[in-house]
């Protein structure tokens, strides 16, 4: 199984220019962060699956369903937990179950489930060289940039690392699912010393590897692959502010919210 | 367009390195890593360092190119000269473009999400500008076969492509010299064999190469051996006498090449290169052995029937445990990862109680899956597992755990105790038992692998061997009847090797049926009972060693050989798993 997400397409998303794919990150977070109403988060939703339909992403989005599922139902739980407002519908000891709880809960889901969707279309498109050339073009200074890409990188490795740990914890007899929360967060402390001084051993190997190599030579680094700016970058460009200012001006009307639902 | 390597090095000057009165002490270490090391290389010499573990083999490798003192901090005296321009005040990324370093991690030297731009890495480092990059990735891929590879994700590669691959990216920069850290531990046998396939043709080509390696079979196109011992030099010269030294190699935890043993053990004085040379060294010295038992020595493999009549009884060389009833029983299992090929297909196979089994085969063959379905952490698409007659599917993984054990590559993979006795105890605690009962286990178990003078210790300070003792420790102690061990050799040095293999060999002696996936010979030969050979997915071989050494074609289309001992037997006419069995039967004939 592969365990990095960027899927090597040739589509025209693919192909765009490493600062716009960048700048549509941030447009994606930026016009999520401003909304909290379920119907207000719909169109960009619907804006993240024609691109996952057109860059073939679906099976990073298949191996992360559950993920994505989990996000949204235990934050709607949450929120009728704490989220107290509105007449109640049903009578359930400690959650507050009424429309306005149960669609703010929503909102709230759908909008974690959307950041996640943003980063893994992102990652899906993009290689790491590009998002350290995004970066770069952007007034990150390189050190910083490549430490964030490769940061990314480094994700799936830990995560691949942990499932082993499970395992062998598992192996000697160890039952991760004894006891309240807490208590199953403490019990994963067989799991985390060893992932943390795997990453503390990985990361000094990566990082004599990376100086044996030059890296830290020049502050500016030379490009192996050029990037040139063509007119499907300006569009999407253009898009991706239309995008940002529109869902801006969501919040700013007020119909981002959950007002009108009150 | 050039395309070798040596269009590709920018070696120049008579002496490549110099190494002057070199002694390095880390900051948190006691005694030296290195002292007062003195060493020269000419240019287009290829040396092989040698040594034990803590020996100071990767100190001296990382000298070379900074890291140590740069990186890695410590008490620094002495002088290192490359192509006679001193290293001193130079960093790490400067002295990049004129020493080369490959390490044995290969997953943490790639950075890149394609083959040609992982190349194009470091020259990006150093700014050079793209036209000339361009001019350099070829070759650079060509010299190590990874042409028309451009545009593959690295992480796609094999083991043993991906690191031709970060020899490439070192490569083309032109370094003056190339350091190579252990650049196969983590292959299997295919990805060994590329690997010094180029070395060798590097090496041919001009290159001047520093390559520490434990096996010393693979440095025998060294011009050089630098053996270290304590941060010392001990030897220093051409393989032929070098290798001569058994005593001495022993001593310093190198193994000696097996040939070289075997006809110093005969009385011969010789340091055969090759199966060819040591077959005429015996013939020459022992005409009497090659008229008895031999094909004439260029005739090829004896026949099975042939050789099964002048070869010892089976089992033999994992000492005379009884094997008893059917233990683990599979049945037509078959496992796909999702969305995957078939990993294993249709597998059928018996482990019996007592049992020293070998599961070989190439990366990807399905070892480490058909394993890990033994235990539990996989569930069977089709096909039943039982152990001692219970299925499988209705044991939850920890009441397996009591039965069989499982002891991953990576001792780091489970150790997080903060005292080795905790580690041990872990287990037990899971299972509830009594205080007590937990104390006579760990004192048993540490007794076993011999760490009972440990029990205070941090496990995170422990050797990589002292680590791997205590991952078997810690399932041990839950008292299996059988014990998986996935590489269980894997990064030790030899004298590691063989204390480890001696406890697997204790374990088994006393009644607990081993299973280890190894992709090494020796150990094949020398320890285990039985061979399973997997590949993609399926049981292609199931039988004793020897009966496994004698089929040619299953082991090269597998690319797994037997040792070299028991190739030189063959051409005797006979099969010999080991050394000291080989002897024997010559001086039996003599």
């Amino acid at each position: 199984m592969p365990i990095y997400l960027y899927i090597d397409r040739g589509t025209f998303v693919h192909r765009l220019h490493p600062t716009v794919k960048v700048f549509s990150l941030f447009v994606m977070f930026w016009s999520v962060y401003w909304v909290d109403n379920p119907i207000a988060l719909l169109p960009i939703g619907l804006v993240m699956l024609w691109i996952a339909q057109l860059t073939d992403s679906w099976p990073n989005f298949y191996r992360l369903r559950w993920l994505f599922a989990i996000l949204v139902f235990t934050t709607t739980i949450a929120w009728m937990v704490f989220y107290r407002r509105g007449a109640v519908l049903v009578n359930i000891p400690v959650f507050h179950v009424s429309r306005l709880s149960l669609v703010f809960g929503l909102g709230r889901g759908i909008k974690l489930a959307e950041l996640l969707a943003a980063s893994v279309l992102f990652l899906s498109t993009t290689k790491i060289e590009e998002f350290t050339y995004g970066l770069q073009r952007m007034r990150v200074p390189y050190r910083v940039s490549f430490a964030i890409s490769l940061s990314f990188r480094l994700v799936p490795l830990f995560i691949d690392s942990a499932v082993t740990i499970v395992d062998a914890q598992r192996l000697r007899g160890y039952d991760f699912n004894q006891g309240g929360p807490l208590e199953r967060v403490r019990r994963y402390v067989p799991v985390v010393i060893p992932v943390f001084m795997g990453a503390l051993r990985k990361a000094n190997n990566m990082a004599m590897a990376l100086e044996a190599r030059g890296f830290g030579f020049s502050h500016e680094p030379t490009t192996f692959i050029e990037y040139p700016v063509t007119a499907a970058d300006i569009i999407a460009f253009a898009f991706l502010i239309g995008l940002g200012a529109s869902y801006f001006m969501l919040y700013w009307t007020g119909l981002g919210g959950i007002g009108p639902l009150k | 367009m050039k395309t070798d390597a040596q269009s590709l090095s920018g070696a120049s000057g008579t002496h490549a390195v110099s190494v002057e009165g070199v002694t390095f002490t880390y900051h948190d270490g006691g005694r030296p890593a290195l002292r007062s090391v003195s060493l020269v290389q000419n240019a287009g010499e290829m040396i092989g360092v040698m040594g034990a573990s803590g020996a100071g083999k990767s100190t001296l490798a990382k000298c070379l190119n900074r890291i140590v003192p740069e990186f890695e901090d410590g008490d620094f005296h002495g002088a290192i000269l490359i192509a006679g321009e001193s290293l001193e005040h130079l960093r790490v990324c400067d002295v990049a473009p004129k020493v080369g370093m490959v390490f044995q991690d290969f997953e943490s030297q790639l950075f890149s999400t394609n083959v040609a731009h992982e190349v194009a890495f470091a020259m990006e480092q150093v700014g050079m500008d793209r036209a000339e990059m361009d001019r350099r990735i070829l070759p650079a891929l060509e010299a190590v076969g990874l042409r028309g590879f451009e545009h593959r994700d690295p992480m796609s590669l094999s083991g043993g492509e991906k690191q031709r691959l970060a020899i490439a990216s070192v490569l083309a920069l032109r370094p003056s010299v190339i350091v190579l850290d252990e650049p196969t531990t983590d292959l299997d046998p295919e990805g060994r064999a590329e690997v010094f396939a180029l070395i060798r043709k590097l090496r041919e080509q001009g290159l001047s190469l520093i390559v520490i390696e434990h096996e010393s079979e693979e440095l025998r196109a060294a011009d050089r051996i630098v053996v270290l011992r304590e941060g010392e030099i001990a030897a220093d010269g051409p393989p032929s006498e070098v290798f001569a030294r058994t005593g001495l190699l022993t001593e310093c935890g190198v193994r000696p090449p097996g040939l070289g043993h075997a006809l110093e053990l005969l009385g011969i004085e010789a340091q055969p290169k090759s199966v060819d040379q040591a077959y005429e060294a015996i013939a020459r010295a022992y005409p009497r052995v090659v008229t008895t038992g031999s094909d004439g020595g260029h005739g090829g493999p004896p026949h099975l029937l042939n050789a099964r009549s002048s070869m010892p009884e089976e089992p033999k060389a994992a000492g005379d445990t009884k094997i008893g009833p059917s233990f683990i029983g599979i049945e037509n299992l078959s496992y796909s990862y999702v969305g995957g090929p078939r990993v294993l297909d249709s597998v059928d196979l018996k482990v019996e109680v007592g049992e020293f089994l070998a599961i070989v085969g190439q990366n990807g063959s399905g070892k480490t899956t058909l394993a890990k379905h033994i235990v539990g952490l996989l569930v069977p698409a089709t096909g039943r597992i039982t152990i001692d007659g219970k299925d499988r599917s209705r044991m939850r993984p920890a009441e397996t755990a009591r039965e069989v054990a499982y002891v991953f590559q990576n001792p780091d993979h489970q150790i997080f105790a903060a005292t080795v006795d905790d580690e041990v105890a872990f287990g037990p605690r899971n299972f509830g038992l009594a205080e007590d009962e937990i104390r006579r286990r760990c004192d048993e178990a540490l007794e076993a692998v011999g760490l009972q003078n440990e029990r205070q210790s941090d496990p995170f300070l422990l050797s990589k061997g002292e680590r791997q003792r205590l991952a078997v420790a810690s399932v041990l102690v839950l008292r299996p009847r059988m014990l998986i061990l996935d590489e269980p050799t894997t990064g030790l040095d030899h004298r590691e090797q063989l204390r480890m293999m001696a406890l697997v060999r204790d374990l088994n002696r006393s009644g607990i049926a081993i299973v280890i996936i190894t992709h090494t010979p020796w150990l094949v030969a020398e320890y285990a009972r039985r061979v399973v050979l997997m590949r993609k997915g399926a049981k292609i071989f199931d039988g004793g060693v020897r009966e496994f050494f004698m089929q040619d074609d299953l082991l090269r289309s597998s690319s797994f050989r037997a040792p070299e001992i028991t190739e030189l037997s063959r051409r005797f006419g006979t099969l010999a798993l080991t050394t000291g069995e080989f002897v024997e039967w010559v001086k039996g004939r003599a």
